[in-house]
């Protein structure tokens, strides 16, 4: 009786995967029948694009995916489908892309620094690195800016430095987490000045620039874009930009380069494809953003939301992405000892 | 007061009428079905919301935080699975009451004191936001360290019965909130060298398995006695004029308390249940009833949990700051719809903004009416069998640990958290404590650290700050509370006084 049920549920099963693979056969014979005809030039994208998103629906990644995607779909003439994919700041996502994804061009994924590439410079259990990634383009930096509350006692930056040059060591700034962008700018400010502050870690850029704005700290260091509008309400006080050069959006904010200081620092969102994607998609990806670039529509999306557009595209952006990784691989080097103790 | 009016009149334009009575009823159902939050139905809602008009797309998101929070006791009064995290607290009486066969009366007490609880938090909204908004960049990690510290103590009066079994399952809550990342070095801690741990454990994953899989394990072994008493639907659902007025002191006290749990960050319905329905036991000349079937538990943590959307809508208006996970996510919407969130969410949207206000109010009613209905239509889930419904709820629990972040790890963990949770019932450790353990221990481990790094290491700062020193003495009367101590003073102020 026992072994009849047995048999009965082996032959079933039997009889399920020979049809899910005659199906998935049917599949992949259907499509060489398409291509021999255009052997070289792709009709690549003939399917919805993938976009991995390393974060949750409504972050900063989802913004950009929100403001860019309508025009890439208008050029590619392909819908682009998020898929949200939280957790470890992105590395599920990325390593995800990087270890288990075709690279066809049909998924690419929402590439954030510096947490692309701190993530694994920081702990040994995250395997990916850029080099396993076909970068596509960047499109928005948003620089890391200083805010203080708005009844601070700090009301320029000299007044700010003049006071960490008399307490060394004493002056609690806040920023978006350990290994975060803000982490990183707040290092690399330390290492050009040779001051010294204490940093506090919070659990992303919102409580960090909320407990400067109740001053639970005495400062905040965030990014432009998160804060913008605090800074314009009245709630923060800018006192320096870590960009090129000023932003239009608060043209009375110095940058640090102005005051004397050769240190740019910010967070970039752009996207990746897997590495070995073929060169043709690589083309057509990368001129769908140019061509997007050149749209004032898209560019004034981008300035409504205070997302400071910094397109760069294809090899550019790599080299960024290996410059970025070669500068945060030194800082962390330089100071891992003195925080996992 | 322009945009205000301005606000009331678009709100009710029959095209938004539609869209807040569609969120309120979704809300009700999502909360209701075991394993899916409103916090998940809102991220999944959310890219839907994009072709709308803002104000449209969003007060539909807020009707639907507001039916959920409702929608979740049904599930936890008829079958024992909180619909919701923020239902957790609900189970406690609302089971016991289900199979005395006051199933009705349970479902109508529950909402009624939602639709209160509500409509205090939307008043709060409309008329109090710009004050009481301020009052969220008060709390710093100082705050919040004594708030986690008074949170831990409702671990004891959720202990009833065996307090050893009770801290045990607390303590283990809170060693389980240790996983993942350190925030403070951002050393992985007990990952396993696995990166899906990175993130450390969700609570609502675990509270899924917790609450949801031993129930649908007890539907299997046990036989179909226990739907009798329920499927009798006799009773009258909402409560007497009587009944309300004993259960109003206990409503309005819950309802304060979840519009200001739901103004602090990082808190929201999940931790005001519990709140609430602590307060209410601490307040009540009978103790004892609670956990045996009290409609005032039930009513406590209602109230608290839809008061929580009013309360956590006013930072998020008032200043950009999300007072829940779920208004995080509604601010997530405002942004792709390219409005910047912050302090000119009052003045430049003003009109987005205050119809949002008054779709909160307006939900409030939907929720009453829709909820009238749907419960009728709800209860009938206790006919159906056992053996059906067991796997039925399995299922959304394995949906609902999927969706919250596309992982199938989460799915294992919900269903390590199940067997864990049916040998803790067979143990007789409560649940509960777990719960609250693993919802505070992650606020309590990175305010502490972080008030330690602005004080230099001196743990004085928890007395010298006027607020945390006030929430840490509370906390201090509630464990000597437990204790025998203040009966010894008692006894000995009446010898003194002979």
């Amino acid at each position: 009786m026992i072994e009849n049920v047995f048999w009965k549920k082996a032959i079933m099963s039997g009889i399920a995967v020979s049809l899910m693979l005659s199906l998935t056969a049917c599949g992949t014979t259907s499509q060489p029948t398409a291509t021999p005809s255009a052997p070289k030039v792709s009709d690549y994208p003939n399917k919805p694009i993938a976009v991995l998103q390393g974060f949750k629906a409504g972050g900063g990644s989802d913004q950009l995916a929100q403001v860019t995607q309508p025009y890439l779909q208008k050029i590619l003439g392909k819908t682009l489908v998020n898929q949200y994919i939280p957790g470890a700041t992105g590395a599920i996502a990325w390593t995800q892309l990087a270890k288990q994804t075709e690279p066809d061009g049909y998924t690419i994924s929402i590439t954030n620094t510096p947490m692309l590439m701190t993530n694994y410079l920081m702990n040994a259990e995250i395997k990916y690195s850029i080099d396993e990634l076909t970068p596509i383009a960047n499109v928005v930096t948003d620089p890391g800016i200083l805010v203080v509350s708005k009844d601070s006692p700090f009301k320029t930056y000299q007044d700010f430095e003049a006071y960490v040059k008399a307490n060394p060591g004493k002056l609690t700034i806040g920023n978006s987490g350990t290994g975060g962008d803000d982490f990183f700018s707040i290092l690399q400010w330390e290492k050009a000045t040779g001051l010294s502050v204490k940093m506090i870690p919070f659990e992303g850029d919102g409580p960090s620039w909320q407990a400067a704005a109740g001053n639970k700290v005495q400062a905040s260091s965030t990014n432009l874009g998160v804060v913008y509008s605090q800074v314009k309400g009245g709630n923060l006080r800018a006192l320096a930009l870590y960009s090129e050069k000023r932003n239009e959006l608060l043209p009375d904010v110095p940058t640090l380069k102005e005051l004397g200081f050769n240190m740019v620092a910010g967070s970039s969102r752009g996207y990746s494809a897997p590495k070995g994607i073929p060169d043709d998609v690589k083309k057509k990806l990368t001129d769908a953003f140019v061509e997007m670039a050149k749209d004032p529509a898209f560019i004034k999306g981008l300035q409504d939301s205070a997302l400071p557009i910094d397109i760069k595209i294809g090899d550019d952006y790599g080299k960024y992405l290996k410059e970025q990784e070669a500068v945060f691989k030194g800082i962390w080097d330089s100071v891992k000892d003195s925080i996992k103790k | 007061m322009d945009s205000i009016m301005l606000g009331l009149l678009n709100v009710l334009s029959p095209f938004n009428l539609l869209v807040i009575a569609a969120g309120t009823g979704i809300g009700i159902f999502v909360g209701a079905m075991p394993g899916l939050s409103a916090t998940m139905a809102i991220a999944l809602l959310l890219p839907v919301t994009f072709g709308m008009d803002p104000a449209a797309g969003i007060s539909m998101l807020a009707s639907l935080y507001m039916g959920a929070m409702y929608g979740g006791s049904i599930s936890a009064i008829l079958l024992r699975t909180p619909g919701t995290p923020a239902a957790a607290a609900t189970v406690l009486d609302g089971y016991p009451m289900a199979q005395q066969g006051r199933a009705g009366k349970a479902l109508g007490v529950s909402l009624t004191a939602s639709l209160i609880g509500g409509v205090i938090s939307s008043i709060a909204l409309l008329t109090v936001a710009p004050v009481l908004g301020k009052a969220a960049l008060s709390f710093g990690p100082v705050e919040l360290f004594a708030i986690a510290v008074l949170g831990i103590t409702i671990i004891g009066s959720l202990s009833s019965g065996s307090p050893i079994k009770g801290i045990l399952s607390g303590v283990v809550g809170l060693l389980i909130a240790m996983i993942g990342m350190d925030p403070i070095s951002g050393t992985p801690r007990f990952t396993f060298g696995t990166m899906y741990l990175f993130n450390g454990i969700s609570f609502i994953v675990a509270l899924i398995g917790l609450f949801s899989i031993p129930q649908a394990l007890r539907l299997v072994e046990k036989d179909d006695g226990v739907q009798k008493a329920l499927s009798s639907f006799k009773d009258k659902m909402l409560p007497t004029f009587k009944e309300l007025k004993s259960m109003i002191v206990t409503i309005l006290r819950s309802s304060v308390i979840g519009v200001f749990t739901g103004l602090i960050p990082g808190t929201g319905g999940d931790t005001a249940c519990w709140f609430g329905y602590n307060e209410a036991k601490r307040f009540s000349k009978e103790k004892e009833k609670f956990g045996t079937g009290h409609p005032e538990g039930v009513a406590a943590a209602e109230a608290a949990n839809n008061a929580v959307v009013g309360g956590a809508l006013i930072p998020t208006i008032t200043l950009g700051i999300p007072g829940s996970s779920a208004t995080a996510i509604l601010l997530g919407g405002l942004m792709v719809h390219g409005i910047m969130p912050g302090p000119t969410l009052m003045t430049d949207h003003a009109l987005i903004t205050y119809t949002l206000i008054w779709a909160v109010l307006l939900s409030n009613v939907f929720m009453f009416a829709e909820g009238l209905l749907l419960t009728r239509a709800a209860v009938t889930v206790t006919k159906v069998p056992n053996k059906v419904l067991a796997p039925i709820i399995v299922i959304l629990c394995v949906i609902g640990s999927f969706t919250i972040s596309n992982s199938i790890v989460d799915v294992f963990v919900m269903f390590s958290f199940g067997i864990l949770g049916y040998f803790m019932d067979k143990l007789s450790i409560p649940t509960p404590p777990m719960v609250v353990g693993m919802i505070l221990g992650m606020m309590l481990d990175i305010s502490m650290n972080q008030s330690l790094l602005i004080s230099d290491g001196s743990w004085m700062i928890f007395i010298t700050t006027p607020l945390p020193a006030i929430l840490l003495f509370i906390a201090l009367i509630s464990v000597l509370q437990a204790t025998p101590i203040f009966r010894i003073i008692k006894q000995r102020l009446k010898k003194i006084a002979r």
